[in-house]
């Protein structure tokens, strides 16, 4: 796993919106992720990192196992957003079945809907903390 | 000329929600196009059914994220019909105020990531910059960045104190500023008008023909404009334009909304200017025995139709039109004769918000048809891939 400069992918799920363009301004001058090392880029392929919004339904949960398997194999999967975690009001709907972690394995929460972007970018810097300091223990 | 299927999607750097248009080629002409919807689809309409009037009010905000408002707007108007309440002027104007600010933040949104289809990244980012000072007025006002819960049964929840005002004039002031500036650059560029003008053109007839609705069908020159011909909330006492084109292709579409966001600060400082002096009623349950209306309401993407039936306190059926659902339609035409480049600009033209526009119609002839779940599930829900 890239420790250093991950790049980041965005995956919406069936979501309403609100966490993907809570999302979108960590690209943009206010947040700007690229402090970090953290770039935004279009192509699950290039990701290190996706951040996977909305609730699945029966029909996203296969393209996000799918898009799972294309991306890099060493990778992390940050759901973001109350319905990403548990579907939030969407709960009971017939056709919003499963959370994020039932379909793909997801290694941070970041709760809120929508989160804000600060959480996001703070929940991003310390997966890579982590990376770190577990690198250094290692060593 | 070799023969190509091309899908983009359901996942698509150009769009941000997931949804498939299946492209047929002939070599970098398109032939036809299909939209593969119901990525987005998350039954909506079947929620709210059986809800209480303050639980629905709460879903009803989550089924779009950029207009968020106006969706809660709709849902309460139909439901103050249903008691026939008229709401305080001040309400009402705290309603108009949000309402305008998402115009403006959606348009901003909207129009930052036009650019980003072209590659105009300084301009994309120059929008999303000052999209923030937007989404600061809305955490002063509303309290939320994106699902602002502001709107309550027969009133809001928050009241605008004075230092707000003076806050909110000043944000507008600097993005009129701005504003003038982005129209210059418009103007004169010419990487924009290469890519814009004449692509993805709606004649007039065409536009009716789809019942196009929003910015989208004012490019083309009809003005269905609900504030105008419907007046809701503040809007009677207020004086706007209806901003309307003639041409009706892409260019013109960023035009509109452009002017579209100069009006709405047009009408934010004339709000500002006359918020009555009131104290807004106190939040409380609503109970409604039985009862049916419908509502419009401006969403910044065109007009928003709620139609609700309440039982016994509960949501019996609540049937919504989003503007999107309308719009989109028109997208498999437009794509007809045009290079594959073309897509991504022409597709982010008519402004798609597939989270909204996901609704499933079943049309039966005569012969009702019972759907249980499972059955309904494999016919419409299910991946066929």
């Amino acid at each position: 796993m890239i420790k250093k400069s991950p790049w980041v992918s965005l995956v919406n799920c069936s979501g309403c919106n609100g966490c993907a363009i809570s999302c979108l301004p960590l690209i943009t001058p206010k947040y700007d992720a690229e402090r970090f090392g953290i770039k935004l880029k279009p192509s699950a392929r290039h990701a290190d990192i996706l951040l996977v919004t909305g609730p699945t339904n029966e029909k996203t949960k296969h393209a996000l196992k799918r898009i799972y398997d294309q991306t890099p194999k060493e990778k992390k999967v940050v759901a973001v957003g109350n319905c990403a975690i548990s579907r939030c009001v969407f709960k009971n709907g017939y056709n919003t079945k499963q959370n994020v972690d039932e379909v793909v394995p997801v290694d941070m929460y970041i709760p809120g809907c929508p989160p804000i972007t600060e959480a996001i970018l703070h929940g991003i810097v310390k997966l890579i903390g982590d990376l770190d300091k577990g690198k250094k223990s290692k060593a | 000329m070799h023969d190509f299927s091309l899908p983009i999607g359901p996942v698509n750097p150009s769009i941000k929600e997931p949804a498939c248009i299946q492209l047929n080629l002939d070599g970098n002409m398109i032939k036809n196009a299909k939209l593969n919807l119901g990525y987005a689809h998350k039954g909506v309409e079947h929620l709210l059914e059986g809800k209480k009037i303050e639980q629905a009010l709460y879903i009803a905000q989550r089924i779009c994220g950029i207009c968020s408002f106006c969706h809660s707007n709709g849902f309460n108007q139909s439901i103050e019909k249903i008691l026939d309440y008229d709401a305080p002027k001040r309400v009402k104007y705290i309603r108009t105020l949000v309402t305008e600010l998402e115009r403006i933040q959606s348009h901003m949104l909207w129009m930052g990531f036009m650019f980003h289809e072209f590659g105009f990244e300084t301009m994309f980012q120059y929008l999303l910059r000052d999209r923030e000072h937007v989404l600061q007025l809305f955490e002063r006002v509303t309290g939320g960045r994106v699902h602002h819960a502001i709107n309550k049964p027969k009133t809001v929840r928050y009241d605008l104190k004075k230092q707000d005002i003076t806050f909110i004039l000043e944000k507008m002031d600097l993005l009129e500023k701005q504003f003038k500036k982005y129209f210059g650059i418009i103007k004169k560029d010419g990487v924009t008008k290469e890519r814009l003008v004449d692509v993805g053109l709606i004649s007039k007839k065409r536009a009716k023909r789809f019942c196009l609705v929003g910015p989208t069908a004012r490019a083309s020159g009809i003005n269905n404009d609900i504030r105008d011909k419907h007046p809701y909330d503040a809007y009677p006492y207020l004086d706007f334009e209806v901003i309307m084109r003639k041409k009706g292709d892409a260019y013109t579409r960023l035009i509109v909304r452009l002017l579209e966001v100069l009006e709405s600060i047009k009408i934010i400082r004339q709000l500002m200017k006359g918020l009555p002096e009131q104290k807004i009623p106190e939040a409380k349950l609503i109970f409604i025995e039985k009862g049916m209306s419908t509502s419009q309401v401006e969403a910044p993407r065109g007009e928003n139709f709620y139609f609700t039936t309440i039982k016994n306190n509960k949501v019996d059926r609540a049937k919504i039109r989003t503007p999107t659902f309308a719009v989109i339609n028109i997208l498999p035409t437009l794509l007809e004769n045009r290079p594959v480049g073309d897509v991504p600009v022409i597709l982010h033209s008519l402004d798609p918000c597939f989270s909204c526009m996901e609704r499933v119609i079943i049309v039966k002839d005569k012969k009702r048809e019972v759907i249980d779940e499972h059955t309904f599930l494999h016919k419409y829900c299910d991946h066929h891939h």
